[in-house]
């Protein structure tokens, strides 16, 4: 069984009583290098019932576009996940590499330092001078080893990387194989691999995409959540997962404050109030809905650690400060016309949380 | 062992029930063919299977009485009808429509929307509430008055374009789209239902896909039984309309069986809703029954329709959302290629996108074929459906977003299709008129799909010796105004050059399909051109809000060469006219009315209604105008026009009063507390008529442009003085004086003030009219207007923007 001592378990040791009880019970067919049917995977990634046990949503949003996702790797075309800071491109990355392999851990993180040798493979330099060129002193990237065995790897943040090392994708993902010419040996794909990768849509410009390589994807455009109830939901049930491997020593929030948390997001985010009717002025940073979660399980932590353990205003006003107004000093203006414009006015519910925050924002 | 009759369950547009009815009727080899549609339609069958005609048509039944109402009945070639239509004429077989009369069909939509809704008109209820309706037959249905939804309403006379919504088809009940209150619930639950997100695409996927003809009527029997069993347990007046229908369906299938042929030598094409009600034991509507039914005297035509409207009307039974794709997948079937349809639909969109401009290569179609076969297969099936396939095409060639694709999948999916009739066969009486008209004016050569240009000359023709032909030009704009008024897309006007633009019109003229469609729907207004034309002034007359509207109306009245709608339209602005209106209105209603006054000798109408209302606005318009002029300068800027306008109008009109004009003129050139560009604004106009001489002019400057007074009210001044006839102020060398004086006492800061709005006032300016300020000014200053006229006219350096741009943010206190 899992290990209770590490900080985040993968995806796959997190919901393996669901996918075990997936696979138990799969009629359908599965496709090669698959652990269970498309079907099985849209269940276990949007939610349902296998047999008499619930399985819980991990994505909460359009069902369609999971479809397609998982669409996408039945045809062993490489998904490419595409939105805005914080719309759970990873998390639903993790999730679909989970449930197809039950391995979510062959991950390239796409820095600038990326470099070409970490998408094929590098060397043990110590085996490679003292004997040559070796199958032993070669060291397999996380693509090169999903393809031996025909499973999913995982690029994050593609376009961080720089364009050479995208480039080599282009090769990978057309041709399905990996030369090594030092040892004269290509390995072919088997059946079953595939790439997701993730992108931002902040970081156009970075180092984009070429036109070449875009084709080798198809290209999924995750939303940020749709309505308000959609994102509470979202954000309650990340924070219930993630206070039970965190102990956070802290009392699940109330609904009241994870409406509140959500609510001056979706706002800011947006520009306008949640009815529509005010304007107001954005902030610079993405308010995403990962950063909500994150806000309220630091408020979590904050009340859990020095607090009683139920998240006050007070805590809940620190986390906003922090989540708000970022480097630039507009935000400050912004969150102070936030506060004085739309929550002073909002009434007595609001009112302690106004003043904590006002506090603050000196 | 199944017995007839036989009932062939169909949703209307849909492929693969035309192609399998077609087999159906090989396998049943009928002596009968019944096909639900309006049973007077049966007389039109032979034109509608005629083999010039084009699909998609239509054929419309409408109320010659007002309000019209009509009931429509569109046809493309994938409409099992249709196609059943064809079978029987193929095989000489016997058929006919075999649903009530649209004469019934048109008394029944205006007894459903009678107000007291309690009675049917002449207490002939029961006819209606005889099947099901224990005793609640009298009873208004609560929600149906209250609902404007479009298949409940009349053509209100005529809108600008009867859309889709307002004609109530009768085909709204039962098999399709959320059109009606009483369906919409079992769509919802269904499209929740269905795990396919919405109901089109289960019904493709579950029916439209089906194999073999005995699988989609099966399929298609199941979902229309289910659909009943909902909806006749909601027990609305709809679901009795639908039980009053076949109640006379099962008349006629008895009358034929009457007439000797046998209940196995007869089909009945009808909605899948229907198969049911037509097939039960229940009695057939008697001979008294059928009398007591409610009736509206009806026309009815056959005319070309397209698939832009038929998409227009998707959610409706009548209706389909793509209609292109659906022809995509006709011809698959009639190629015997399952997944014909979507090849097609991705390489027309891989097609469209390159021809645009977009990148999408053949391996990207291929791609997403694979992507939308994948996700049928999610659901189970093989052939993707159209939501599958747009997926698919949005992931693989959209990079993910729709909005890249959104023109190429409106062009794939619903198509530029528009059908045809050959000539003679659509003859509504608008029509003959039209072509009547068109042969009398010898426009017939520009009946072509090319542009050709047509001027006019007004006039009187004197080389001509009948009177028709001298006045040929004149019958002709009115003829195509009368077109461009009821928005039939034949005609439009271009612009003319100002110096001839009282005798000559410049037409383009460019018949298409469409503007067919648009004059069949023109019937619904009226007989004639000229009667439809009036009816749609007269809608146009009711419903005006504000004079300047009206105004509008007597003068489209007035090109279109009919006194009595001038005259009406007139009457209307009259009767407006009392109330007090703004002068702004007042100035475009005047505008309006003179050009009217001024030109219409040449359209020989007479103007002379015209004359008091125009007096009488003239003279409400002076009385108020003084007071206006105290306000900001948003309101000025509206303001100033209008009182260019009344001043044209002065100008043309001997019967204006001038003397009262230029008296509230001076009043407002003369009055310090009035906004002060518009009294700048009267003086120029009182400048331009000589009323005002250089002298008077000279003090006026020297008093408005004094120090003391805020250089911002003086600059005012004097770019309302300066915004009219630039000509006339250059000429008068002592305002320059003036103006150089006034500029001479400011100090500094008021310099700085009065530099920015004097920039504004001169932005106008031409270069030729700044070279002449340049003398001017050169002569004043004795130095070289040239040196001058280069500094004004030379654009500004980036030292002196700056300054600018510093004194934008120049702090003006109160202003």
């Amino acid at each position: 069984m899992s290990d209770t001592n590490v900080q985040r378990l993968p995806a796959e040791q997190l919901f393996q009583k669901e996918l075990d009880a997936l696979m138990e019970t799969e009629t359908n067919p599965v496709p090669e290098g698959w652990r269970m049917s498309p079907k099985s995977v849209l269940t276990y990634i949007c939610g349902g019932r296998c047999g008499d046990m619930e399985i819980s949503a991990k994505y909460i949003g359009n069902r369609r576009l999971v479809e397609i996702a998982i669409a996408t790797l039945v045809t062993d075309r490489a998904l490419l996940l595409i939105g805005e800071p914080g719309t759970a491109k990873s998390w639903l990355s993790e999730h679909l590499a989970a449930a197809i392999n039950g391995d979510s851990t062959r991950v390239i993180q796409g820095t600038a330092g990326t470099t070409e040798e970490q998408i094929k493979y590098s060397w043990n330099y110590a085996m490679l001078i003292a004997s040559g060129p070796s199958k032993e002193a070669m060291i397999p990237s996380p693509v090169y080893r999903s393809m031996e065995q025909g499973m999913i790897a995982r690029v994050e943040e593609i376009s961080r990387c720089a364009s050479e090392v995208q480039d080599a994708l282009i090769s990978i993902l057309s041709e399905k194989r990996i030369s090594v010419p030092e040892l004269g040996i290509e390995v072919p794909a088997r059946k079953g691999f595939s790439v997701i990768a993730t992108a931002n849509t902040r970081d156009k410009g970075v180092n984009e995409m070429s036109a070449a390589l875009k084709r080798r994807f198809n290209i999924v455009v995750l939303p940020a959540p749709e309505s308000l109830e959609e994102e509470m939901e979202i954000v309650k049930s990340r924070i219930a997962q993630l206070s039970g491997s965190l102990d956070l020593n802290a009392k699940l929030p109330q609904e009241e404050v994870v409406e509140k948390v959500c609510t001056i997001f979706r706002e800011l985010r947006k520009g306008a109030t949640l009815d529509g009717k005010q304007k107001l002025k954005g902030t610079s940073g993405v308010l995403s809905t990962a950063e909500a979660i994150s806000l309220l399980a630091n408020s979590m932590a904050l009340a859990g650690s020095f607090g009683n353990g139920t998240i006050t205003d007070y805590d809940l006003a620190a986390g906003l400060q922090g989540a708000v107004v970022k480097e630039d000093s507009k935000d400050q203006k912004a969150w102070e016309e936030y506060l004085e414009n739309i929550m002073k006015k909002r009434g007595s519910k609001w009112l302690s949380l106004y003043e904590e925050c006002k506090e603050l924002n000196r | 062992m199944e017995r007839g009759p036989f009932v062939f369950g169909i949703r209307h547009l849909s492929p693969a029930g035309a192609y399998f009815v077609r087999e159906f009727l090989d396998q049943v080899d009928p002596k009968l063919v019944l096909i639900e549609g309006p049973s007077d339609f049966t007389e039109l069958m032979e034109d509608l299977a005629g083999e010039d005609v084009k699909p998609p048509v239509a054929v419309m039944a409408y109320t010659k009485e007002l309000p019209v109402r009509t009931v429509l009945y569109p046809f493309a070639e994938y409409s099992p009808e249709y196609q059943a239509l064809l079978w029987a004429k193929e095989h000489g077989c016997r058929r006919a429509f075999c649903d009530l009369p649209s004469d019934v069909f048109l008394g029944l939509q205006a007894a459903r929307e009678d107000k007291g809704g309690d009675e049917m008109p002449g207490g002939k209820g029961q006819a209606l509430d005889r099947e099901d309706e224990p005793g609640g037959g009298r009873q208004a249905i609560p929600g149906v008055e209250d609902e404007p939804k479009g298949g409940r309403q009349a053509i209100p006379g005529a809108e600008d374009e009867p859309k889709g919504g307002c004609q109530a088809s009768p085909r709204d009940k039962g098999q399709t789209g959320p059109g009606q209150r009483g369906t919409f619930d079992v769509y919802r639950a269904l499209d929740e239902q269905c795990g396919d997100g919405d109901h089109e695409t289960f019904w493709e996927r579950t029916i439209e896909q089906c194999r073999d003809v005995s699988g989609y009527r099966r399929g298609a029997g199941e979902f229309g039984r289910s659909l009943r069993e909902l909806e006749l347990t909601m027990g609305d007046r709809e679901n009795r309309e639908n039980l009053v229908r076949e109640a006379y369906m099962r008349r006629r299938i008895r009358e034929a069986v009457e007439e000797g042929i046998s209940p196995e030598k007869i089909v009945v094409v009808a909605g899948a809703f229907h198969v049911e009600g037509i097939l039960s034991a229940d009695p057939a509507m008697s001979d008294k029954e059928f009398l007591a039914l409610p009736r509206l005297e009806s026309m009815r035509t056959l005319m070309p329709y397209s698939y832009y409207r038929l998409s227009e009307r998707s959610g409706y039974g009548a209706g389909n959302h793509a209609p292109a794709y659906y022809e995509y997948l006709w011809q698959g079937l009639l190629r015997g290629e399952a997944d014909y349809g979507a090849r097609r639909y991705l390489s027309g969109l891989g097609a469209y996108e390159r021809a645009h401009g977009g990148l999408v290569s053949a391996a990207q179609v291929m791609e997403a074929e694979r992507l939308a076969r994948a996700l049928a297969g999610l659901h189970g099936s093989v052939i993707p459906t159209l939501r599958d396939l747009r997926d698919g095409a949005v992931t693989c060639m959209g990079q993910g977003e729709f909005s890249g694709l959104a023109l190429a999948v409106a062009d794939t999916e619903i198509g530029t299709k528009i059908g045809s009739l050959p000539q003679g066969v659509s003859q509504t009486s608008i029509q003959s008129d039209f072509y009547e008209k068109l042969k009398r004016l010898r426009l017939e050569k520009y009946k072509s799909v090319t542009a050709a240009e047509l001027n006019l000359d007004l006039r009187e023709n004197l080389r001509v010796k009948s009177r028709n032909a001298a006045f040929m030009d004149l019958e002709r704009s009115f003829f195509l105004h009368r077109l461009r008024v009821l928005n039939i897309r034949f005609a439009s006007l271009g612009t003319v050059s100002q110096d001839n633009a009282t005798w000559a019109e410049r037409w383009v003229l460019q018949w298409t399909p469409e503007a067919e469609i648009q004059l069949v729907e023109a019937v619904l207004k009226g007989d004639t051109l000229e009667q439809a034309a009036a009816f749609e002034l007269k809608k146009r007359t009711e419903e005006g809000q504000g004079i300047s509207f009206l105004a509008k109306v007597v003068a489209e009245a007035f090109y279109c060469g009919m006194p009595l709608a001038v005259h009406g339209a007139v009457e209307a602005l009259q009767a407006m006219a009392v109330d007090a209106a703004a002068v702004s209105e007042i100035g475009d209603t005047i505008e309006q009315l003179s050009v009217v006054l001024q030109y219409g000798d040449i359209r020989k109408l007479d103007r002379e209604p015209l004359v008091p209302i125009v007096s009488q606005l003239f003279l409400r318009a002076c009385l108020i105008l003084v007071q206006e002029c105290a306000c900001d300068d948003q309101a000025a800027t509206a303001l100033a026009p209008a009182i260019g306008k009344l001043h044209q109008a002065v100008v043309a009109h001997q019967f204006l009063d001038r003397e009262r004009f230029l008296a509230v003129l001076g009043q407002i050139a003369a009055r310090d507390d009035l906004n002060t560009r518009l009294s700048g604004t009267a003086a120029s106009i009182l400048l331009e008529m000589g009323v005002m001489d250089s002298e008077e002019l000279g003090r006026e400057v020297e008093r408005r442009l004094s120090r003391g007074i805020p250089a911002e009210l003086g600059a005012g001044w004097f770019a309302g003085l300066s915004s009219r006839n630039h000509y006339a102020l250059i000429a008068r060398l002592t305002l320059w004086e003036k103006l150089s004086g006034y500029l001479d006492t400011l100090d500094d800061e008021e310099f700085k003030r009065a530099l920015l709005f004097l920039r504004r006032a001169f932005a106008d300016f031409s270069s030729a009219e700044k070279d002449l300020i340049a003398e001017n000014l050169g002569e004043i200053w004795q130095v070289n207007p040239q040196q001058v006229s280069e500094v004004l006219n030379d654009s500004l350096s980036e030292e002196g923007m700056e300054f600018l741009g510093g004194l934008e943010e120049f702090d003006f206190g109160d202003i």
